[in-house]
């Protein structure tokens, strides 16, 4: 056994050849060998987060002492442990990615490779420093160094007016949020003996209410900027299709996470919320968010724009759940506390390995296609069958359905939901009811987000030249798609491997087991197990649910959430089963299907489009037509601006051209950002009448401001 | 709501009793000549007599004229445009429906499993509006073909029967060749009309192919201009087999048994 | 006599009130008994002719013929107007040795788009000035430089099936992101006439339709090239099955004005009673039409009885379902004797009856107006603009009926009330063919009750070498049948302007910014025939 102590400085050590060889590297090499480096750089983060997480013997290194402010501290638990492994499993293929995806002209004619070689290791190695952070200091400085090395991978098509926005708007509500997270600190830190995390968290045992309020409220607005939630998440949607493909992936597989990841250390261990309201606005937030995501996931046509707003919409869908457990936890019902962190974390994992996939997809459809509107794309999958296979499963992921893993930790979250009748309080009883119709909204429309993004994409006939011209990716572009893909598929169907591991990590933070709630070792122990009734038990034995038990170890493969003893099963399900049952139908199904047609001839015509002579792409459904119902539907959510509406007709009565251009600008920058930069210009404009240039003004404000500090002076 | 439900109860069943019974009302069917078997004085006065047809329906044969239904369109002329009114009688029979293949070997081809399911694709390669308004008539009360299990489907994909109306235009040609080729097997085609039969009063001419027959084999032919709707239920009922179709002599002139393939 | 004299008087200013105002550069020349004012004139002074004869005299374009002779292209623009006035001809000879444009007349009258289209197609004559002067009858199979209308094409055989040179690209005007044209047809929906509808879209809406005719294309006009009257008559007959008697008596007509044979009254009585029955029928069938876009089932079953009861009346009356083989030049073939008249009569009354009681459940059923009110729009200007005819025009407030402007058989004799309604939605069209059954209904009632006693068809009709036009308002709206015979009594040029051509052109108005679901409803209640409008 490899100490996970030393691999970690390997780690850093690696990146930190990944930086100077960038630098150093000749052009052609560069790619090949920093994805290499950045590869084995992932796997050991991998096996230094996985052999925290199934040993759980954390780890802490004490770095320098800095006078006045203590020492400065990593130390790697559980919890940081989790976030270190999806980091590796996220990086690993999109390092392999990056190696022949960087290869795109409009990335090698004018960027060149270096810069992003090196930003690329230092945001690796910042984001893992981050997460093992033990203290105040390391923290921030990681934070920044993540913020400013994210924006500048974001913003790597520097030349582009657009790119550049985008990673201002994002940079700029970034270090928004690092102020409020700095505050949060302070405040935690004001009574503190130290600044380490042990220390921090002493000294919040004994805040009092309005400072734990004020606490709550800045780390999760800060925090809530970097994870794209409402109302915040503004920069999100304009970043992605800035950045390259691959950052994206790390963007929304990653990043978000930290986010993330900082609500849960604060608010859940540093801190823990205390009220319920707390609880109850970390629930609406992460609601609101998924609602307003996907809805505007289904109406973009950009692919990855698609993705940005899908991604709001899953870390709503986290976040919620984050919620639910709070609520759950101050109300004193530990156990659904547990089952719904344990259903945002499984989620978390989830949606950083089929957004990294579909990010990754995405990528691979720009690469080959030059396009990522899905209104001129389409018919893909006859020349890109293994991409389209990849994207597929990446979508049935994210759309929540069986086996795959998104349908697991979606259905435990809205399980959960369901499981607030057992609060007390009518308030928060009616908001957890409003919270789960609106997620199960969201879960609809991510059906028709992603057979829009499928179809319209990969389907049908080729909508543009660029389409119909595009090839299969090369192998190093598939295989890390196809490693996605493979944990999509198999963080779905063993979710009883999955849950033990997340218990383990959340109880860092709650101190209390449940694995036993969802996975009993039921099916491995079925003598003896005096939590549900004998005869139900034999039942379920009766119907060979214990088949799992003889050649699998462990827990079984059954996610049961035990009740009371009206009610032995709340609700229990087998993704495993039911892959195991697919397979069989679908395979029983085919086998059928080709024995009984062996004899006859098939025919296979062409498709029957009414007779015409030739089926042209111009007549066949595209993205915008597809989604239009949502966009009619939820028209006062959306507040389309129809411009440049005009019939141009010859000679009065032949039509020539109806041009019409429909933007829906996005409801916050709509509703809070627009009216905020009105007052901010005002408010400026206010300041500006001030500036006369007449040096004796200024000699009198400055006059005046000395009176105004003098008698504040004199007053306190 | 409730008018509705009083009216169509109130209307009763007008429903035709075919093919368990003769349909005996009035008008259903323009009929065809009969009592041709009358011998004129002369071969050649015979062929005068015939030459009153428009579309060569009438044949003279030494002394007398025979008549060849496939090729008739019922435009009365031999009845009351002639000279010497030939003062033949027209019978409404319906059941006149002719196949190049015998009852057994129709049967055959669809089997007992069609006998109660035939699902039709219409298909207009021209037709002027009145076959395909006879057609419809068949969806409504009079004559209610879901009765006796045939049924209209919106595409080739799910048809059995293709029933081909009109003179098969140039530029119908290749719909109808894709929506033959769309459809399963076992299939069969309908000629309704004597357009669809041998060109009809349009004939063969550099729009038209005259007939539908010079594209795809023709299983049964069901002649008349247009041909009313208890005619094309005849016709269906032969196809599978459930009756027999007329015994009319199919000659050169009426392809349909042309192509055997 | 007096109306006569007076209608000769007015026809008489109309002539002066051209020659004047064209400085006598115009050649006018009328003829009371066709009522029609025949007017030569050059390109130059074509435009101005149209535009006066629209802007100033609200006449209306009816057709557009053009003719070939070994050194020349004749073109003849028929126009007709207000009631009891006569048609108008305009006539342009063009020399056919000089690279032959025309100039379009259709940026002032948009009604005579298709017409141009048309005969750009057939005949090859490029119009200057036509803005969109794409193909219409011939199909991407064509090959590019023949035109079937033209003498030295061969007709009488199917042409051999070269590749396609120029595949069809749909024109289209929506640019829009996302835009895509939907297509229906040409082979679809259940008993649906070939044509293929092209529906711009975004999705939900669609925007405009473009559609697509000719798929039924038979060449009428060029096989009945060279033709005895008799196999004419056959063709104009049964172009169009569910409108054949109007289309037949107008062919008649045609000849009948060539040859110059009197009527007798019997036979003009009864050719109005077919052609009442006739129209009655469309309508009913329309009706039931109306009721099926609907899917008010009960209500569709209703129409279809009723339907099938008026052909089954047809049928026991004249033999033939659909009133074929009825007219001949000269008259009609079969006569009504008085029992005859008494059991159409009643019959068409027991139907009219039913018919009015269906009105009345349809009109308080308010899921079925719910579909049709504000569906399918076309207002009046529109309906002038395209010179739209027939119910679709009445619906609009266009009361135009051929059986008044210009009166054939003994229209002029009796009294019937033209119905109009002014929404021109999909329920005043669904009014307006109850309303005009109804007068139909009335009509026979009355013209049956005193039908003149004679012969029910002229002794002689002797061919004489000629050209005509006839017309009649068929169940669909306004038809013109030009005829022009050779010396041996045959066909020379036949030309078709029906109503279905017309409308057609006119539908996209009503198609314009609906939802998907309400295309059949739209189709419905246009009740057009494509087989009318293809030939």
């Amino acid at each position: 056994m490899i100490d996970p102590k030393r691999l970690f400085f390997l780690f850093l050590i690696l990146c930190g050849a990944g930086v100077v060889l960038a630098a150093l590297l000749p052009r052609r090499a560069n790619r090949v060998v920093l994805a290499w480096i950045g590869s084995l750089s992932s796997l050991t983060i991998l096996w230094v987060g996985g052999a925290v997480l199934l040993s759980g013997q954390a780890w802490q290194v004490d770095l320098w002492n800095i006078w006045s402010l203590g020492p400065m501290v990593l130390k790697m638990d559980r919890l940081s442990a989790l976030f270190v492994f999806i980091a590796g499993l996220v990086f690993l293929p999109v390092s392999i990615f990056s190696a022949s995806y960087m290869n795109l002209p409009k990335y090698v004619k004018r960027y060149g490779f270096k810069s992003f070689g090196i930003y690329y290791h230092l945001l690796l190695a910042a984001i893992v420093l981050l997460l093992v952070a033990g203290d105040m200091l390391s923290f921030l400085l990681a934070w920044e160094a993540m913020s400013i090395f994210s924006y500048l991978l974001v913003n790597y098509e520097h030349e582009k007016e657009d790119t550049t926005k985008a990673g201002y708007l994002m940079l700029s509500l970034g270090e928004a949020g690092t102020i409020a997270v700095v505050l949060a600190f302070f405040l935690l830190a004001r009574t503190a003996t130290g600044l380490d995390f042990p220390a921090l968290r002493a000294a919040a045992a004994g805040m009092g209410q309005a400072s734990a309020w004020a606490i709550f409220l800045l780390s999760f607005f800060g925090f809530g900027v970097k994870a794209g939630l409402v109302p915040t998440n503004i920069w999100l949607p304009l970043a992605h299709p800035a950045a390259p493909s691959n950052v994206s992936a790390i963007l929304s597989g990653v990043i978000l996470n930290l986010g993330l990841y900082g609500i849960v250390r604060f608010n859940a261990d540093l801190l823990p919320v205390k009220d319920i309201g707390a609880g109850a606005i970390v629930l609406i937030v992460g609601s609101i968010s998924a609602l307003v995501g996907i809805l505007y996931a289904v109406i973009r046509n950009d692919m990855k724009e698609m993705l940005a707003h899908s991604s709001i919409e899953n870390i709503g869908i986290i976040t919620a759940g984050l919620g639910a457990g709070f609520i759950f936890r101050i109300a004193g019902l530990p156990a659904l506390a547990g089952i719904a962190f344990i259903a945002a974390f499984y989620h978390l994992l989830n949606h950083s390995l089929y957004k990294a996939l579909l990010f990754l997809g995405a990528g691979a459809v720009d690469y080959s296609a030059g396009e990522r509107n899905m209104d001129r794309l389409g018919g893909l999958i006859r020349v890109m069958p293994w991409t389209s296979l990849f994207f597929l499963v990446g979508a049935l992921s994210i759309a929540a359905l069986p086996p795959f893993n998104g349908f697991v930790s979606e259905w435990l979250t809205l399980q959960t939901m369901l499981r607030s009748v057992e609060l007390s309080s009518m308030g928060i009883k009616i908001i957890f009811a409003l919270c789960a119709a609106a997620l199960a909204l969201t879960a609809a429309l991510a059906v028709t987000c992603f057979v829009k993004a499928f179809a319209m994409s990969f389907l049908g006939l080729a909508r543009s030249p660029k389409a119909s011209k595009a090839v299969e990716v090369n192998r190093s572009m598939q295989a890390p798609m196809a490693i996605l893909a493979l944990c999509c598929l198999l963080f779905g169907i063993l979710p009883t491997y999955v849950i033990p591991v997340l218990d383990n990590t959340i109880a860092t933070f709650t101190h209390e087991h449940m694995v036993d709630e969802l996975v009993p070792p039921f099916f491995t122990a079925p003598q003896g197990n005096a939590r549900f009734p004998q005869e139900f038990v034999s039942e379920f034995h009766d119907l060979g649910a214990q088949v799992g038990r003889t050649f699998l170890p462990g827990q079984g493969l059954v996610v049961m959430h035990r009740g009371t003893e009206h009610n032995p099963v709340v609700y229990a399900m087998s993704t495993s089963y039911t892959f195991v049952v697919l397979i069989l139908l679908m395979g029983g199904s085919l086998i059928l299907f080709r024995v009984l047609t062996r004899s006859r001839k098939v025919d296979r015509g062409p498709v029957w489009a009414g007779g015409v002579r030739q089926l042209l792409p111009k007549m066949t459904y595209t993205a915008t037509g597809f989604s239009n119902p949502v966009r009619v539907i939820f028209e006062a959510v959306f507040r389309p601006v129809i411009f440049d509406e005009m019939r141009e007709t010859v000679a009065e009565h032949f039509l020539i051209a109806v041009k019409s251009q429909r933007q829906e600008v996005y409801i916050l920058e709509r509703t809070m950002f627009s009216p905020l930069a009105r007052l901010g210009r005002w408010l400026a404009a206010l300041l500006g009448k001030i500036h006369s240039g007449s040096v004796n003004l200024y000699a009198a404000y400055i006059l005046i401001s000395l009176g105004i500090v003098l008698i504040i002076q004199r007053l306190m | 709501m409730w008018e509705w439900v009083w009216e169509g109860i109130r209307s009763g069943i007008v429903t035709t009793a075919y093919p368990a019974r003769e349909e005996t009302a009035s008008g259903v069917s323009p009929g065809f000549p009969t009592d041709l078997p009358r011998t004129f004085a002369a071969a050649g006065e015979a062929s005068v007599a015939a030459s009153c047809c428009p579309t060569e329906a009438l044949l003279s044969e030494d002394q007398q004229v025979v008549l060849r239904e496939p090729r008739c369109i019922h435009c009365y002329r031999c009845l009351r445009q002639t000279e010497t009114p030939l003062a033949w009688q027209w019978q409404g029979n319906y059941e006149w429906a002719v196949s190049p293949h015998p009852r057994v070997e129709l049967a055959k081809k669809f089997g007992r499993s069609f006998r109660r399911s035939l699902h039709l694709r219409i298909l207009d390669a021209g037709a002027c509006g009145a076959c395909l308004s006879e057609i419809e008539q068949l969806n409504k009360p009079y004559y209610n073909m879901h009765r006796l299990g045939f049924f209209v489907t919106p595409t080739p994909r799910d048809a059995d029967v293709l029933v081909v109306a009109g003179p098969m235009t140039e530029h119908m040609r290749q719909p109808l060749l894709s929506a033959y080729e769309a459809m399963p097997t076992p299939k069969a085609v309908l000629a309704l009309g004597a357009c669809a039969i041998f060109g009809g009063v349009f004939g063969t001419s550099f729009a038209s192919m005259g007939g539908v027959a010079s594209l795809i084999p023709v299983d049964i032919l069901v002649p008349g201009c247009p041909p009313p709707p208890l005619a094309i239920l005849h016709a269906l009922l032969a196809l599978i087999g459930r009756v027999e179709p007329a015994a009319c002599e199919l000659n050169s002139s009426s392809p349909g048994g042309e192509r055997g393939d | 006599m007096a109306q006569g004299l007076s209608k000769n008087h007015r026809q008489l200013d109309l002539a002066e009130a051209i020659a004047k105002r064209w400085h006598w550069k115009v050649n006018v020349s009328c003829d009371t008994a066709l009522s029609q004012c025949y007017v030569e004139c050059d390109r130059n002074q074509l435009l101005e002719l149209c535009r006066w004869l629209i802007d100033d005299m609200d006449y209306a374009l009816g057709s557009l013929i053009v003719e070939e002779t070994n050194e020349n292209w004749l073109l003849r623009y028929v126009f007709y107007g207000e009631p009891d006035s006569e048609a108008v001809h305009l006539g342009l000879r063009l020399d056919k040795a000089e690279k032959t444009t025309v100039p379009s007349i259709s940026p002032i009258i948009h009604a005579a788009d298709w017409q141009e289209r048309e005969a750009w197609d057939l005949f090859g004559l490029r119009f200057e000035g036509h803005p969109r002067l794409i193909d219409i009858v011939r199909h991407e199979a064509w090959p590019a430089e023949i035109y079937p209308m033209r003498k030295n094409f061969d007709g009488s055989q199917p042409g051999p099936h070269p590749p396609v040179e120029r595949p069809f690209q749909p024109y289209h005007v929506v640019q829009a992101p996302g835009a895509f044209l939907m297509p229906i047809g040409p082979v679809f929906s259940d008993a649906a006439e070939s044509a293929l509808f092209l529906l711009e879209s975004v999705g939900e809406d669609v925007i405009r339709i473009w559609p697509r005719f000719f798929y039924k294309f038979r060449g009428v006009e060029k096989i009945a090239e060279g033709q005895a009257v008799d196999r004419v008559l056959l063709l104009a007959e049964r172009f169009s099955g569910t409108s054949s008697f109007a289309h037949s008596l107008a062919f008649c007509q045609a000849v009948e004005a060539i040859c110059r044979v009197d009527l007798p009254s019997r036979a003009q009585a009864l050719r109005i009673v077919f052609a009442e029955l006739e129209r009655f029928r469309h309508h009913v069938a329309a009706i039931a039409g109306i009721c099926n876009s609907t899917a008010l089932a009960v209500a569709t079953s209703q129409a279809g009885i009723l339907e099938e009861e008026a052909l089954r009346l047809s049928g026991t009356l004249t033999g033939h379902r659909y009133l074929f083989g009825l007219n001949k030049p000269g008259g009609v073939t079969l006569d009504l004797n008085d029992r005859q008249c008494e059991d159409l009569s009643s019959g068409v009354q027991a139907i009219f009856l039913k018919l009015a009681r269906l009105y009345d459940l349809l009109r308080y059923s308010s899921s079925f107006l719910d579909r049709l009110e504000e569906v399918g729009m076309v207002t009046k200007d529109q309906a002038r603009n395209y010179g739209l005819v027939g119910p679709i025009a009445r619906a609009s407030g266009l009361a135009r009926d051929l059986r008044q402007v210009l009166p054939y058989a003994l229209y002029s004799e009796i009294s019937f009330e033209v119905p109009q309604e002014e929404e021109g939605d999909g329920y005043a069209r669904l009014r307006l063919l109850f309303r005009e059954a109804e007068q139909s209904a009335k009509i026979l009632q009355k013209i049956l009750s005193f039908l003149p006693p004679g012969e029910i068809a002229a002794r002689e009709v002797a061919l004489k070498p000629g050209a005509a036009l006839g017309w009649a308002e068929a169940p669909r709206g306004a038809t013109f049948h030009w005829v022009r015979l050779d010396e041996q009594g045959r066909v020379r040029r036949y030309h078709l302007t029906t109503p279905s051509f017309t409308n057609w052109h006119g539908f996209h108005f009503a198609a314009e910014d609906f939802a998907y679901q309400d295309f059949p409803i739209i189709m419905a209640s246009f009740g057009l025939s494509n087989a009318e409008c293809d030939r």
